[in-house]
């Protein structure tokens, strides 16, 4: 018998699923360590879809991001920003020294719209990352996109409300964000491929300490009723 | 010389009912005369001929459909197929309404000889499901003449085609009815019994005029043509037998005419990056549909996906009885198409118009923007949005913060809004802000950077009327 299932094994026409070689996903690292520790090496994942959940914007989302960007517009691809709920700041986005002509803002009106818009840029080459804030998903549209960017080789982060985490999402990684004291921000990992969920680790954000000339640690609350009148009547 | 004349007896007809099956009777009527202009085979099985009064035509075939012919209308469809044969032969005259002359005897070389340029040009007409006849002649009335009556011949043997000539019946020639009876009573019925006689005795009891004609047919006086030379745009109409009134009705007969226009640009070796429709209806007025892509393009494929998601999405006005696709923007081509092989597309550039085109034709353009910043004070006006253009090569990125700048928050809002319950964790400020004095438009606050209590990190401003408004987000 042993026999048999070595010529057997020795023929190059059976295929061994335990010797399935598995291409390593490309790492996409996420720029900050403590992150990167808590997703095991995995990084944000390419060619897959990600969901960001939080109550808030302005608790450190973008900043989250921003290595990602960066590496992305260095890598000559674009960023889409897909229904953004408030205006991107080009002033703030030019400190940051990005290239503002690769991020592309589509702004869209019904929620066919958007989701072939989603899945245009993710089949799309040139996409690097896609960031959308779609409102309600039904789990069929989730699962769509999902096609759609593993067809792509881009990613895509979804940024939804804290609510969508009591569903069930066909997304590669889910993270709760959540802000924690200190400006710092809280990731809590509710779901990843081949590892376990519930991990969460803290992250300082570079961008949310605010940099006050030296000698003015001090914030002077004004214009003062008087000095203001004063000045409008000179 | 050697010519070569395409009678194509059936062309309106042909012209219409190009996307029909063929199985339903269908005539061109005249309008003028209530007769039968031109009749299909299914309406031929029926016993509907040419010539035929439509009162006669409908009692035989209850279920006929009957195309009006309009005088522009033929010509237009032979001008459309002028388009195929001008690539194929570089001399060609159009004979309205349905013929077209092509010298060919400069052309036997390029094609091997004229069997061959006769099997190609069959193949052609074949492929666009049309009737040809097709005759050489010494010159051009004569191949005319020998196409018209279909008696042509693959030959270019002088001694043939001379015999062909002379076998011409005399009502053929399109001399005055006078004349033709005239010759018929004297007893010449073809043509060589014409040119047998003496030449100034059929001057002196004929017309000078017919003189002349006979000796244009035979060879002998010049009869000079009017080269046909390709305009330079593509248009092409579509008619169609019936009107269409879903949009999905008109993408089939709209991929041929794409098509067409592919081998068009592509013959041409040039690009297009816009393409006009227009719906012709029969009790409105026209309605148009433009379709622009990114960059200049060529493929049919790529025309199509884009005309399907704006077809998709709009209603028809009216029932459409014709179309119109005109493309009179044509560009040069700079490089080889970027799609390799295997018609995967490896260019990054390609693959940026592509998307971009697709976002643009469904959503409208001004839906895709980016971003620039604007030298003002003011943030609402500190930056601008920009119409898509193609990004170029990014310089390579440093990642350093350009901290000489003033710190700003990733997002803004639309407009400022109101805080009602002012934070307690004051970061930094004041900043204040004071322009717009030139254009009436004048802003006069003080930023903070503050946390609000709900986590959020938020750029703040107190205005001279004292109230606080949240103007950003530290995202």
């Amino acid at each position: 018998m042993k026999e048999l299932l070595d010529t057997l094994l020795q023929d190059a026409r059976v295929w061994q699923a335990g010797h399935q070689a598995r291409p390593p996903e490309p790492e996409e690292s996420t720029g900050y360590e403590a992150l990167d520790y808590c997703l095991r090496g995995v990084g944000w994942p390419r060619s897959a879809l990600t969901e960001c959940l939080l109550d808030n914007a302005g608790i450190g989302e973008l900043q989250l991001l921003l290595p990602l960007i960066r590496r992305q517009l260095a890598a000559d691809r674009m960023v889409f920003w897909i229904n953004p709920p408030y205006t991107p700041y080009a002033p703030a986005l030019e400190r940051e020294n990005l290239d503002l002509s690769r991020l592309v803002v589509v702004q869209t009106e019904k929620s066919a719209d958007t989701l072939w818009t989603l899945e245009n840029c993710l089949r799309s080459s040139v996409t690097g990352l896609v960031m959308a804030w779609p409102g309600p998903l039904k789990i069929r549209h989730i699962r769509r996109l999902q096609l759609a960017a593993e067809a792509g080789g881009g990613l895509c982060i979804l940024f939804r409300h804290t609510r969508a985490g009591e569903e069930s999402s066909p997304a590669a990684l889910r993270l709760q964000l959540s802000p924690a004291p200190d400006r710092q921000l809280n990731v809590r990992i509710l779901k990843r491929r081949g590892g376990l969920q519930g991990s969460d680790c803290t992250l300082s954000l570079p961008g949310r300490f605010p940099e006050q000339a030296p000698g003015s640690d001090r914030v002077i609350r004004g214009p003062w009723p008087d000095s203001n009148a004063t000045a409008q009547t000179p | 010389m050697l010519w070569l004349y395409i009678h194509l007896p059936n062309l309106l007809l042909e012209h219409i009912s190009q996307d029909q099956a063929g199985k339903t009777p269908l005539i061109v009527s005249e309008p003028g005369h209530g007769l039968v202009y031109q009749a299909n085979r299914a309406a031929h099985e029926l016993g509907v001929r040419a010539g035929m009064r439509l009162k006669t035509a409908v009692n035989l075939a209850p279920e006929l459909v009957i195309a009006r012919m309009d005088s522009g209308r033929e010509q237009r469809a032979l001008a459309q197929q002028a388009r195929w044969l001008y690539r194929l032969a570089d001399y060609i005259s159009l004979y309205p309404p349905n013929g077209l002359l092509t010298e060919v005897s400069s052309l036997k070389r390029l094609y091997g000889g004229l069997p061959s340029l006769w099997q190609k040009l069959t193949e052609e007409l074949k492929s666009r499901q049309l009737t040809g006849q097709m005759a050489t002649a010494l010159t051009p009335s004569a191949a005319r003449y020998l196409a018209q009556i279909n008696r042509g011949q693959c030959t270019d043997c002088p001694e043939i085609l001379k015999g062909l000539m002379q076998t011409l019946p005399i009502e053929q020639v399109d001399l005055p009815e006078r004349t033709v009876k005239r010759l018929g009573k004297l007893g010449l019925l073809n043509l060589n019994d014409a040119l047998s006689l003496p030449a100034n005795e059929i001057a002196h009891r004929l017309e000078p005029e017919t003189l002349q004609r006979l000796q244009q047919i035979q060879g002998t006086r010049p009869d000079p043509q009017t080269p046909w030379q390709l305009p330079h745009h593509f248009r092409q109409r579509m008619d169609f037998v019936s009107d269409i009134e879903q949009m999905a009705g008109l993408l089939f007969p709209l991929q041929r005419a794409l098509g067409e226009l592919e081998s068009d640009l592509q013959w041409r070796q040039q690009d297009t990056d816009y393409l006009k429709l227009t719906f012709h209806h029969r009790d409105h007025a026209e309605t148009h549909l433009a379709i622009r892509t990114a960059g200049p393009e060529h493929q049919a494929a790529a025309f199509m996906a884009l005309a399907r998601i704006q077809l998709e999405q709009q209603q028809l006005a009216a029932p459409v009885m014709a179309m119109t696709l005109t493309v009179s923007r044509l560009i040069a081509r700079g490089q080889p198409a970027g799609t390799d092989l295997f018609g995967t597309e490896s260019d990054p550039d390609e693959a940026w118009q592509t998307l971009i085109s697709r976002l643009q034709a469904r959503l409208g353009e001004s839906a895709i923007n980016t971003m620039v910043s604007h030298p003002d004070h003011r943030p609402e006006k500190a930056w601008m949005q920009r119409a898509l253009a193609k990004p170029g090569k990014t310089a390579p990125n440093l990642d350093v913060r350009l901290s000489h700048l003033p710190q700003r928050p990733l997002w803004l809002l639309r407009a400022p809004q109101a805080v009602h319950h002012l934070p307690e964790a004051w970061l930094a400020g004041p900043e204040r802000i004071s322009g717009g004095w030139w254009d009436g438009e004048r802003v006069q606050r003080d930023y903070y950077i503050a946390q609000l209590n709900t986590g959020q990190l938020g750029w703040l401003f107190r205005d001279v009327s004292g109230g606080w408004y949240i103007h950003g987000w530290f995202g």
